[in-house]
């Protein structure tokens, strides 16, 4: 098990009414007021400052942030601009429509130097990025690793909606969800395990789990039926089954329990129809 | 427990040199650097340039049906080479670096209906992170998870090192890595914009003064095994570097403890390295940094070559595309000369490679560079 050192959540549904601007946040929770970042890049900014604020990240923390949508208003806008206005995009909105721009303001306001990456998988980027994370404090390519996923829902929603391939009837919203992971667990700290494994295998400790008193919970790629299934064994929804939606609900869902407090372990089923995964968090004694 | 290696089995290349790896070998050796003329029209101010377009494309780089169409052809090469048997091809990772990924398409189609029927036009009609891993899929068979890298001009170097670590830690047995980057407005307008497209591109030399573009498909497969190839990824380091978001900071000390890093990481002493695939986009800042960090971490420097006066920067992509083109080179013992050099800028201190040089044995290190201040070096070690 790996070390859960701090996390941070935050989760806005959307409604009728345009999503707050987050200038003031991020005034109080970051080094400084960046200029030239968008929404995407507060999300990350806001979710990265608030993991373990205050605590000192040691020299060689990596950074791994990613979004199975990315940087999707601010590309709206440059799209727009070429296509349809026939303009050169502005410098900042250009550069901006990297995923790593965000990962550069992060690693700045977090003092960063060492590893800065930037990757995803659709549905599943929480997991995709917790595996190379943790496949790096295994090597010791480094000690402490800030492992980030940001959803961003921009404007008008059914778009968003549309990009997203979401549900027709979810609630969309938008996400930033960080967790500081360390190679080895404090004692009777949190703590965090991933495995890939066959269903059956994962079907059967999930069982386990629940017969146990563990909260259990599933990924957004995880298949329907196999989710309603194990919802009817158990006799109960899910944990975090009625959240707002957005691309990684696995981030969602593993940072909220956090958030509640919650005691005891949250088994995750997440990954996807071509191989299942495993999360695992134990919560602080 | 022992770090397996990571030997490469299979490679692919489609670039401005050619189509295949031996085929854009052979033109490597002959000198060919070829580009066309790009021209978008309609814009407030001008975008014209010099662009490296893959080898054989028809007039339209902007056809929609491109993109898909291109995915699968240098995975297919790598591949073939790396003959996995059905059940590895199933479990074998998918690990794919770009900065565009399928931008080409998505502005093809909000156009179309730009064209059509405004009103019911939305730009971005498309996310195009998974479409890459997806075609490869279908394309190529392969089943096992995908990693999709995009940390600018060095995603697929990071998704090579990425592969390299899960190979090294016993996660995956195979990985296949594609980079691939297309002609596309956004890039062409934005670089346009930025002001960073030269007539030219002359890395290190005193005339130098920016990028020319290029695209292109590279792929490679690394296995657990070893191939038929004499090559193996050892490993690699990758840093943060917060001077600025375009441009790693010119006083090279970034750059020089990234070097420092992966010669630590792979156990190597500079004097081991054999020569340096630089980063070299011949930008003024970007070589001036490189320079300044590869003198603060090499006394005395080894060869130092850049393949960018061939293949245009292929962006993303450039991780594998020039790794494939150097490692393929390698394999056949000798080391390309650096075109686009004819003066020393005495602030670099830093002549490259200006003749093909024999191959010896042993560590190859090669350095990428990209926005967001992402950079990444890994080191390619050949063996007879």
């Amino acid at each position: 098990m790996s070390g859960l050192r701090a996390f941070s959540h935050h989760l806005q549904a959307v409604g009728q009414a345009p999503l707050p601007p987050l200038d003031e946040a991020i005034r109080q929770a970051c080094r400084e007021p960046y200029r030239r970042v968008d929404r995407f890049i507060q999300l990350a900014l806001l979710g990265a400052a608030r993991c373990g604020a205050g605590l000192p990240l040691d020299e060689g923390c990596g950074l791994y942030l990613g979004s199975g949508i990315g940087p999707e208003g601010n590309n709206i806008v440059v799209q727009e601009q070429i296509c349809r206005d026939h303009l050169l995009p502005r410098p900042f909105n250009f550069v901006n429509t990297l995923g790593s721009s965000a990962t550069y303001f992060v690693a700045k306001d977090r003092g960063l130097t060492a590893q800065g990456w930037w990757a995803c998988r659709r549905g599943a980027t929480l997991e995709a990025l917790l595996e190379l994370a943790l496949a790096d404090l295994a090597l010791g390519v480094c000690r402490q690793a800030l492992v980030g996923v940001v959803e961003e829902c921009p404007a008008p929603y059914e778009e968003h909606r549309l990009r997203c391939q979401a549900p027709a009837a979810a609630v969309m919203a938008e996400g930033s969800h960080w967790l500081l992971l360390e190679a080895q667990a404090a004692p009777g700290g949190a703590s965090l395990a991933l495995r890939a494994g066959e269903p059956a295998e994962l079907l059967e400790a999930l069982a386990q789990a629940w017969a146990a008193g563990d909260a259990l919970a599933f990924g957004a790629q995880v298949p329907p039926l196999l989710q309603a299934g194990v919802a009817r064994l158990v006799g109960a929804p899910p944990f975090g089954a009625g959240l707002p939606f957005h691309d990684s609900l696995a981030a969602a869902r593993a940072t909220a329990w956090l958030q509640e407090k919650k005691k005891g372990r949250l088994h995750l089923l997440c990954g996807g129809p071509e191989r299942l995964m495993y999360l695992s968090i134990q919560a602080p004694a | 427990m022992t770090p397996r290696p990571a030997h490469i089995v299979g490679l692919g290349l489609s670039c401005a040199l050619g189509r295949g790896l031996q085929p854009s070998l052979k033109a490597l050796r002959a000198g060919q650097r070829r580009t066309r003329t790009l021209e978008l029209r309609g814009y407030s101010e001008p975008v014209r340039m010099p662009y490296y377009a893959m080898a054989g494309e028809p007039d339209d780089l902007f056809a929609i049906e491109r993109f898909l169409a291109l995915i699968p052809e240098a995975a297919a090469e790598a591949l073939a080479q790396a003959g996995l048997a059905p059940d590895a091809l199933k479990r074998c990772g998918i690990f794919v670096g770009s900065t565009a990924f399928g931008v080409s398409r998505a502005e093809g189609e909000y156009l179309e209906v730009l064209g059509r029927d405004p009103t019911a036009a939305f730009a971005l009609p498309r996310v195009g992170f998974q479409e890459i891993s997806e075609r490869l899929r279908t394309a190529c068979g392969v089943g096992g998870p995908d990693f999709t890298f995009n940390t600018a001009c060095t995603a697929s170097a990071n998704a090579l090192l990425a592969a390299q670590r899960l190979i090294s830690l016993g996660a995956l047995d195979h990985a296949l890595v594609l980079g691939l980057e297309l002609a596309n407005r956004t890039t062409l307008t934005g670089f346009s914009g930025l002001q960073l497209v030269a007539a030219e591109l002359k890395p290190f030399d005193a005339q130098r003064s920016g990028i020319v573009l290029g695209e292109g498909l590279g792929a490679a497969v690394l296995s657990s095994s070893p191939g038929s190839l004499g090559l193996r990824l050892a490993g690699g380091a990758s840093n943060s570097d917060t001077f600025s978001v375009t441009t790693a900071n010119p006083d090279g000390s970034s750059i020089a403890a990234l070097q420092r890093t992966v010669l630590r990481l792979c156990g190597l002493q500079a004097g081991q390295v054999r020569a340096i695939k630089a980063h070299g986009t011949a930008s003024p800042l970007n070589d001036a940094g490189e320079a300044a960090g590869l003198r603060q971490a090499f006394d005395p420097l080894p060869p130092v070559l850049a393949l960018k006066p061939y293949l245009g920067h292929t962006l993303g992509a450039c991780g594998i595309i020039e790794l494939a083109l150097l490692a393929g080179a390698l394999e056949q013992g000798w080391m390309p000369a650096t075109a686009g050099f004819s003066q020393a800028d005495p602030a670099l201190g830093l002549t490259p490679l200006l003749q093909e040089a024999p191959a010896p044995d042993g560590a190859y290190l090669l350095n990428y560079f990209g926005f967001g201040g992402s950079n990444t070096a890994l080191v390619l070690e050949k063996a007879s």
